[in-house]
């Protein structure tokens, strides 16, 4: 019985035009969501690799290590995250080091590039969360009072027909006849990456799987949830109307008013403010130290270049010793604000939770990568390579003033052998480490638990509504 | 006759508990984006005037004039509250001094982007989608449905013209649709007045403008939706077909139009030309250094032979040429990186903006990037507001520092290192007197840029006028199909 | 031995929310082999009572036995044995006439059927063989009506439920639908039927009942009209001159 009402179902769906317009729609925009993340990232990655290069350009003649005052490294686009945009837009990809010092991140491509910002880009995200939640309310929102209005309902129960069976046959026929079909554009989608040049590992497959299969989750509880509506409804209008209404605020309000939401309980310092401080902070450390360097008293007068070394190497504990005392300051307040932040981004997840897509559009940052983490990875290991690039600057130049020196130099004969240009190669190269997907697994398996929690009971809702609905 | 149809139509929709229960919502929804809209602004406002006070007192603390750098933040402008456009994702300030190219950094999103994971709501984006939504809902069936419920029979078995009665149907869902709209949007204006939020009179009228736009905006999709309802002989029908359209005028064209625009006409990163701004900077030095270095064996050669008085007589004779000299190099090199950078700036922007039109031509396929677009420009929000504060910012640097340096000349004390090096009495090394705080009167001010009328008008003209070609071609299209429907 | 009844209402009653007594007090019973017809005007209380078979409807008072057993009590089971018909057959707009018999005929517990079963039972019930394979979106309200009494068929259920099942019918389908009622009947089947037809009523009914205002006024069998005027009966009974 409920496997000819499941199958009745996917008929019923496949046959209609409705389904034919919207599976062609849904095709081409999942398509199209492929294609551009593919275009995006070879973009990207074209961008990426022009940056770099003329960033070592720039240092191209320089006969001096003491001249690389600073090295700029940046952040290298994600496959996945061609797919699943996240934040990875809005933070910054560049991050000047110099050896000491705190780090920032800055152009982002939409900060870059805003008109990407007006519209924003056609992800998988956005394919899941307005297009797909929106098919599920288009096909879900007549399941049980629109076979009223037809009159198949009644025909249909004048069987013996148990309920529990027509409403689950009904619930997993829909959902059949959408998802089903749904995978074929995916899984073509995924086959046009690697034809696109875009290199996707093993985790990466991983991760796109089990982000297509939360989208499909995602769409199934919109789905499930318009059954449920559809079996407290008389008519069809009106479920539809409530419907839209659920989907407009889930979908479209809600998640936009949930940081704004969070604002109202949790207020974190200004970036601005924070900032302030710490110049103020490390204007301070300057005047001091400037009056020790007023006192300093080379012990060699007349060798010039001793006298350089000297200064240099005193200016580095000067610096050492400024270091410590900003970063202790520095980090108590960087603390405090990242405290807080913690706290507001939990609030806002918690607010969004109201909302099946927002907690897809969580889920699948988590697994692609590029959700608040990112910029936090990045910069943590901005951090070590600072470190590195330290050692390797000590090594050359034995100082590290973090990109303040003298250099000098004495005029020589210029039948002098011409000093060697520098090797900028050999400077240690920063190789991101995307945060492993492991580590966002544990927070995807949470959101796309809730995802199917709100499916689960949107199905306990439409049993128990469709227990006692008036089929004649 | 006409007015019996209107009305007819307009208590049709105004009087189904559905349409009232919806649109009530989204007035709501409306209302709340524009409270919560003030939220922020005053919020940003205070924030800026903490910040600007923190920069000022930052400033005066300074180690000296040589060291004075300025922070620049963009104000928060009120018209954020209507349209944010893309003033979270351009960066808020930017330092000004001599040894830094201007750039905009810290933009709302990059400072937390918990932010930019969902975004803002505000009044142009409901209006976008939802109140479109709203327009095609109420109207996709307006002809084929009475036709199914075999009211367009009964009605056609009277002496009614069928312009009037499309025209009736038409004014009547319009009326519908606009009067939910205006409320809202006169209580906005009422609230902001009542909030003092202070805008000028040129911003007052840019809103009416806005609110005009958004009225033209919805009028399209009204027209649209009963364009539908005769092209098609079922509801059902155009019931899909209204959606598909709705989705891809608000969300698929304007996403694939900027998309594909970017695929067409790559644009170098910040990054890459910042690099290749560096190279010609270190280039440039190198240059210069080289320069003095010939220089100096010159200014010493006739030196040679001379005794330890007569050299240091020599010296203090010419010292104050050379420094004067060598400081008009040096000044020459930073202008011609300042003018290097200016040409890759430029170039950079050309490309964008080649970009920029050709995103713009592909996007305003679609009525809702149309709105947008309009919208952003009369909120002074569009992309233009990241180059017409790099071009304030740059034209307000050069200000900046030849106040600086006057200063600097004035105080005699240059707040950085002197190392001198002396062959004689060896290596003096000063790193600048201990002071005060500095005394700022008389620095030049920044003053904040805004699009200038024309600007704005011409471009928002395009957008607006757009919209109403859209509406007028989607009527007459309903009309002329209308004038042969089969109404059995 | 007597024959035991397949179709029984003991003293049903109805009465809506809003208070209406739409069945008061009906009993009658239909046996294997035999067609009850109910009379009455709009709004009689006819459509409650196949309603209330079918356990659409749950009685107020009284049963509606099925085979013997009281519909609203084991709905399941009592549904079983019955087949139905309304007086507006809806059926799946998308999907031709013979899938729609197909997925209806699964239901209703028939999973042997042939496609050339399906076409010997849309014939005999007078759809014509090109629409067979066609999409029910473009049928007329009679070939929707062929489908449904083609479905009722199908069940091949001991009893029958019509609700005016040849409203919509042209005159020779309905004439044709009868004569198959008829054969039904010699089948065994019982069949309750509601229909606004009093001349066919007569023709073909073993029993007929006069429903107003949700009482039964007046049932007869096919003996007990010999030589009666029914139409004349039932303008008297619709004006209360029984009463
Ligand atoms: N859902 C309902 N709620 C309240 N009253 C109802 C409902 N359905 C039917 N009725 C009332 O019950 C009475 C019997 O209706 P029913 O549909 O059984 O009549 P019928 O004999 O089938 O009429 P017709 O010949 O027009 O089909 C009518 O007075 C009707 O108004
Ligand atoms: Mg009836």
């Amino acid at each position: 019985m409920l496997v000819h009402i499941i199958e009745k179902e996917l008929r019923d769906i496949v046959g209609s035009a409705k389904f034919a317009v919207n599976f062609s729609i849904g095709t081409a925009l999942i398509l199209l969501s492929f294609y551009t993340g593919a275009q995006n990232h070879r973009i990207a990655q074209e961008q990426h690799e022009a940056a770099l290069a003329a960033n070592v350009r720039q240092y191209e003649g320089v006969t001096d290590w003491m001249r690389v005052q600073s090295f700029r490294i940046f952040l290298p686009p994600q496959p996945v995250a061609a797919l699943v945009n996240g934040v990875s837009n809005d933070i910054g990809r560049t991050v000047e080091v110099r050896g000491r010092g705190e780090l920032r991140s800055q152009d982002s491509r939409y900060g870059d590039d805003p008109i990407f910002a007006m519209f924003r880009f056609l992800d998988l995200d956005f394919i899941v969360t307005v297009i797909l939640t929106l098919f599920a309310v288009l096909f879900g929102y007549d399941a049980v009072n629109g076979e009223k209005e037809r009159g198949t309902l009644r025909l249909t129960f004048a069987n013996a027909v148990p309920r529990t069976v027509f409403i689950t046959g009904k619930c997993a026929g829909t959902f059949l006849g959408l998802a089903v079909p749904l995978i074929i554009p995916f899984l073509l989608g995924a086959l046009l990456l690697p034809v696109f040049g875009v290199p996707m590992s093993g985790p990466d497959w991983t991760a796109l799987a089990l982000v297509t299969g939360a989208g499909l989750l995602t769409m199934g509880a919109y789905l499930l949830l318009s059954v449920w509506v559809s079996a407290r409804t008389e008519r069809s209008s009106t479920s539809f109307l409530v419907l839209l209404s659920v989907w407009i605020m889930t979908v479209i309000v809600l998640p936009r008013l949930s940081a704004a939401g969070a604002d109202l309980f949790v207020s974190v310092p200004s970036m601005d403010e924070v900032n302030s401080q710490k110049s103020r902070f490390m204007s301070q450390l300057w005047n001091e130290d400037r009056t020790k360097m007023n006192g300093f008293t080379p012990a060699n007068k007349g060798d010039v270049q001793e006298v350089m070394k000297e200064f240099n190497r005193y200016m580095q504990t000067l610096a050492d010793d400024r270091e410590k005392r900003f970063n202790e300051f520095a980090g108590r307040l960087n603390e405090e604000r990242a405290n807080r932040q913690m706290e507001h981004r939990r609030l806002t997840q918690y607010l969004s939770c109201l909302s099946p897509a927002a907690l897809f559009t969580l889920a699948a940052s988590e697994l692609a990568g590029t959700s608040l983490r990112l910029e936090e990875e990045y910069l943590a290991q901005a951090r070590e390579y600072q470190k590195e690039y330290a050692r390797f600057m000590k090594e050359k130049t034995g100082t590290n003033t973090g990109g303040f020196a003298m250099v000098f130099r004495m005029v020589t004969d210029d039948n002098a052998e011409k000093p060697k240009p520098i090797n900028i190669a050999e400077v240690p190269a920063f190789r991101f480490v995307p945060p492993a997907a492991e580590a966002g697994l544990p927070p995807f398996t949470i959101f796309s638990g809730t995802i199917a929690l709100y499916a689960l009971l949107s199905f306990a809702g439409a049993y128990r509504a469709f227990r006692t609905y008036d089929v004649r | 006759m006409l007015a019996t149809i209107i009305v007819h139509e307009l208590k049709n929709i105004l009087f189904s508990p559905k349409f009232s229960v919806t649109v009530a919502v989204a007035s709501v929804l409306l209302l709340l984006s524009v409270v919560a809209g003030i939220g922020q602004y005053r919020a940003a406002a205070a924030q800026y005037e903490t910040t600007t006070q923190l920069v000022q007192q930052e400033m005066r603390e300074a180690r000296g004039w040589m060291a004075l750098t300025n922070k620049v933040l963009r104000r928060p402008d009120p018209m954020q509250i209507f349209v944010s456009g893309v003033a979270n994702d351009v960066g808020r300030l930017s330092g000004v001094n001599a040894f830094q190219a201007v750039k905009l950094s810290h933009s709302t999103f990059s400072d937390d982007p918990v932010y930019a994971v969902f975004r803002f709501i505000d009044l142009s984006f409901i209006v976008a989608v939802v109140f479109s939504l709203l327009a095609v809902l109420f109207t996709y069936d307006a002809v084929n449905g009475e036709k199914e419920r075999g009211t367009l029979q009964l009605t056609f078995a009277n002496a009614v013209p069928r312009a009037q009665y499309i025209l009736g149907k038409f004014a009547g869902a319009w009326l519908g649709l606009v009067l939910p709209l205006l409320v809202p949007m006169l209580l906005s204006l009422l609230l902001l007045a009542v909030t003092a939020v202070p805008m000028t009179a040129e911003e007052w009228g840019r809103t009416v403008l806005l609110f005009g736009g958004a009225v033209l905006y919805v009028t399209v999709f009204v027209a649209l939706g009963i364009l539908l309802s005769t092209l098609t002989p079922r509801s059902s029908a155009s019931f899909l077909y209204a959606l598909v359209l709705w989705v891809c005028a608000v969300f698929i064209v304007p996403r694939a139009g900027t998309t594909l625009a970017g695929h067409l006409v790559p644009v170098p990163t910040v990054a890459e030309t910042e690099a290749r701004r560096d190279a010609f900077a270190k280039d440039r030095w190198a240059q210069y250094e080289a320069q003095m270095q010939s220089r100096w064996k010159e200014r010493n050669a006739p030196l040679e032979g001379m005794t330890k008085e007569e050299r240091e007589a020599y010296r203090d004779e010419k010292m104050w040429e050379w420094m004067e000299q060598d400081d008009q190099d040096r000044k020459q090199v930073q202008t011609d990186i300042d003018e290097q950078a200016r040409r890759l700036t430029e170039e950079l922007r050309n490309r964008r903006m080649e970009q920029e039109r050709l995103a713009f031509t592909l996007s305003r396929l679609s009525p809702a990037s149309s709105f947008q677009l309009a919208a952003m420009n009369l909120a002074g929000t569009d992309i233009a507001l990241k180059t017409r504060y790099e071009d304030a910012l740059n034209g307000y640097r050069t200000l900046f520092n030849e106040y600086k340096e006057k200063k600097a000349k004035e105080s005699g004390n240059s707040g950085g290192f002197r190392i001198e090096v002396n062959s004689d009495t060896g290596v003096k090394i000063d790193a600048g007197r201990e002071r005060g705080v500095l005394d700022l009167t008389g620095m030049p001010q920044f003053t904040h840029p805004s699009p200038s009328a024309a600007e704005t008008m011409r471009s928002a003209f395009i957008d607006l006028g757009l919209l109403g070609l859209f509406s007028l071609a989607a009527f007459a299209g309903a009309f002329v199909r209308f004038l042969r429907y089969d109404v059995r | 031995m007597s024959v035991h009844t397949m179709l029984e209402a003991v003293n049903l009653s109805k009465r809506y929310e809003d208070g209406a007594l739409a069945v008061d007090d009906v009993s009658f019973s239909v046996r294997p082999g035999e067609i009850f017809a109910m009379l009455g005007g709009n709004g009689a209380g006819k459509t409650t009572t196949i309603n209330i078979f079918l356990n659409f409807l749950e009685p107020t008072a009284g049963e509606a036995r099925i085979n013997g057993i009281a519909a609203h009590r084991a709905p399941l089971e009592a549904k079983r044995h019955v087949a139905f018909v309304s007086e507006n057959v809806m059926l799946y707009p998308t999907f031709t006439a013979v899938q729609n018999l197909d997925y209806f005929a699964r239901l209703g517990g028939k999973t042997q059927y042939t496609a050339d079963d399906y076409r010997r039972v849309l014939l005999r019930v007078g759809l014509q063989e090109e629409a067979h394979h066609k999409k029910l979106k473009g049928f007329s309200k009679g070939m929707r009506q062929k489908c449904g009494i083609a479905i009722a068929i199908l069940k091949d259920a001991p009893a029958i439920l019509l609700d005016e099942p040849t409203s919509g019918l042209d005159p020779k389908s309905g004439f044709e639908f009868m004569q198959l009622l008829g054969s039904l009947r010699d089948e065994g089947k019982a069949v309750l039927m509601s229909t606004h037809d009093i001349f066919r009523a007569k023709e073909t009914a073993d029993t007929i009942g006069i429903m107003r205002q949700g009482r039964l006024v007046m049932q007869r069998s096919r003996a007990g009209l010999a030589g009666e005027d029914l139409e004349r009966l039932y303008m008297e009974h619709m004006a209360g001159v029984h009463e």
